[in-house]
């Protein structure tokens, strides 16, 4: 009898704490062909229900001739320079601000005055829709190299300013104790214990920070942009080919998950700071 | 813990034979309102070389912030440290290297590089430091651990991996803030042991903070009590029990009597902390 109740117990808790490892391990791989096959599910309903239902391309064209515009779009239209163009906007504008971002944000976490000077300057600007600044830059900066890059660069900077603050300032200071005792001096302490220890923010910061500058180069490249995926979307829009409006729309939902995925293996690397 | 930390330095130089001496220390925190906190008042101590010294006391009476001062990282309100050669006129500042309650290993970094920090930043050349390294992680059993990350390890085991992150430095003084605190009781039991032994084998100076009569007497050549906030030093007392040390001391007559008398002494403190804690 009380063998049998602690025999129930003992089971109900090994269920219980296996339970979530499967959904943690085997699960997701399980599951994966599923996400791959609803898409091909939604592809066939998408290309049937359009040619059953005698729907005009303009409007909705089929998977199969978005597919078409995209092989004419790459292999006869030069769309993989646009892509090149888009990819080193986002990434060198964002390599500009990140680097730009962790130093200004580590200089405001160990400067008390230099916090509080632009303190100021970051709350009145990190709300501020970027894609608002586009005609000043514009004005300033024409519409060529130096103004996508800065607007890539800007919608990086905030994020990770801000996020390197708030590392830097979370750092446990027993850490920044503890380097001391053992012969650091200020500048081996923010080089070798806060900085380091604000990885993980940081890069919480960059993966926002790629977000947006992700957003504003397209949108710029769509504003002024005579070359880019932007451009080359808005183009299309305006003379209603909505077969190549898809196309680039794929490209760029393309290049988003793998920049998502890329994150996530970062962040996989970064398990060396979690605490357990 | 077997053999000695083999040294950069041979042991009986100049400055391992500096006695840390604290002249009326006092430490006074300047709050918002009302009169300020006394934290430490008073306060003389000697820190012989080659002397473990044990400081005990209630939560709360200061002691954590004497080791900060001796250490350097505080600035006293009154008083002084001072640093005597063995002729009595002033010596230099010996090295010292601390061992923490919560260990402050670095996540990011393996056991290697955690016990190999000191070294790096002194810059000791990479094969020297690695040699070293092992050696220190040898002398606290952690050997085959150097590739693994703190958070891999159990407290115990972290809190060796701060013992030879120390002791690497090969410091003239070893401070130990309540080194134990953080771990459960039987890990305390063994690696007080194990501590106690190293500390024998090295001679090396030691200042130790801690909650615990037992570790205290097992480790140290002299007991300092400290009273309740304001700390000040209400005894000191001679261990004069024979070393090796270890469990079994707990057994002799006169472990038993240094014990009560330390007891005695805190009992009283401790009732008195934790009445004005009351108020």
């Amino acid at each position: 009898m009380a063998d049998g109740t602690l025999e129930r117990a003992a089971r109900a808790e090994n269920a219980a704490s296996s339970a979530p490892m499967r959904l943690a391990g085997t699960g997701p791989k399980d599951a994966r062909w599923m996400g791959w096959v609803a898409v091909a599910v939604v592809l066939g309903l998408w290309e049937l229900g359009c040619w059953l239902g005698n729907i005009n391309s303009l409007y909705l064209p089929r998977p199969s001739q978005i597919v078409a515009s995209m092989v004419k779009l790459f292999v006869a239209e030069n769309l993989v320079l646009d892509l090149g163009w888009t990819l080193w906007r986002i990434f060198a504008g964002c390599a500009i601000g990140v680097v730009a971002g962790i130093l200004m944000g580590v200089w405001m976490a160990t400067s008390p005055r230099v916090a509080a000077i632009a303190d100021v300057f970051i709350a009145a600007l990190y709300p501020l829709p970027k894609v608002t600044l586009i005609p000043l830059l514009v004005i300033w900066l024409g519409t060529g190299g130096p103004f996508m890059l800065t607007i890539s660069a800007l919608g990086a900077f905030f994020p990770v300013v801000i996020n390197t603050l708030l590392g830097v300032r979370q750092c446990d200071p027993g850490l920044v104790l503890a380097a001391r005792d053992l012969g650091a001096n200020q500048r081996q302490i923010v080089r070798r214990v806060l900085i380091p220890s604000a990885v993980p923010s940081i890069f919480a910061g960059v993966r926002l920070g790629l977000g947006v500058s992700i957003i504003l180069v397209v949108a710029a490249e769509m504003v002024v942009g005579r070359t880019g995926l932007g451009a080359r979307l808005f183009l299309a829009g305006q003379v209603l080919n909505t077969e190549d409006v898809f196309a680039v729309l794929v490209v760029l939902a393309t290049l988003g998950i793998v920049v998502t995925k890329l994150q996530d293996m970062v962040d996989e690397r970064l398990a060396r700071w979690r605490p357990n | 813990m077997k053999a000695a930390v083999s040294s950069g330095q041979a042991p009986g130089t100049a400055s391992t034979m500096t006695a840390v001496v604290a002249k009326d220390l006092g430490l006074a925190w300047a709050i918002r309102q009302g009169t300020p906190v006394v934290a430490l008042e008073g306060v003389s101590c000697a820190f012989a070389p080659g002397e473990v010294t044990a400081i005990i006391g209630p939560s709360g009476c200061g002691k954590s912030t004497l080791l900060q001062i001796v250490r350097g990282f505080l600035e006293p309100s009154t008083g002084s440290i001072a640093y005597l050669g063995p002729d009595g006129s002033a010596g230099a500042a010996p090295s010292m290297a601390t061992v923490w309650q919560s260990f402050n290993l670095f996540p990011w970094l393996t056991v290697e590089e955690n016990v190999g920090f000191g070294l790096e930043l002194a810059g000791v050349a990479k094969p020297d430091r690695q040699l070293r390294v092992r050696e220190a992680l040898a002398a606290v059993d952690l050997a085959g651990f150097e590739s693994k990350l703190p958070r891999q390890l159990s407290g115990g085991m972290r809190q060796r991996v701060g013992l030879a992150r120390a002791l690497v430095m090969n410091p003239d003084v070893l401070l130990l803030d309540e080194p134990f605190g953080a771990l459960d009781a039987q890990t305390r039991l063994v690696l007080q042991e194990q501590l106690a032994r190293l500390v024998e084998s090295t001679r090396k100076t030691a200042i130790l903070v801690t909650h615990s009569i037992e570790e205290a007497i097992l480790l140290a050549d002299k007991v300092l009590v400290m009273t309740a906030r304001p700390g000040r030093i209400a005894a000191e007392i001679a261990v004069d029990i024979p070393r090796p040390r270890g469990h079994a001391t707990t057994g002799r007559a006169e472990y038993v009597a240094l014990f009560e008398q330390i007891y005695g002494l805190l009992r009283d403190e401790v009732e008195r902390a934790m009445r004005s804690e009351g108020n």
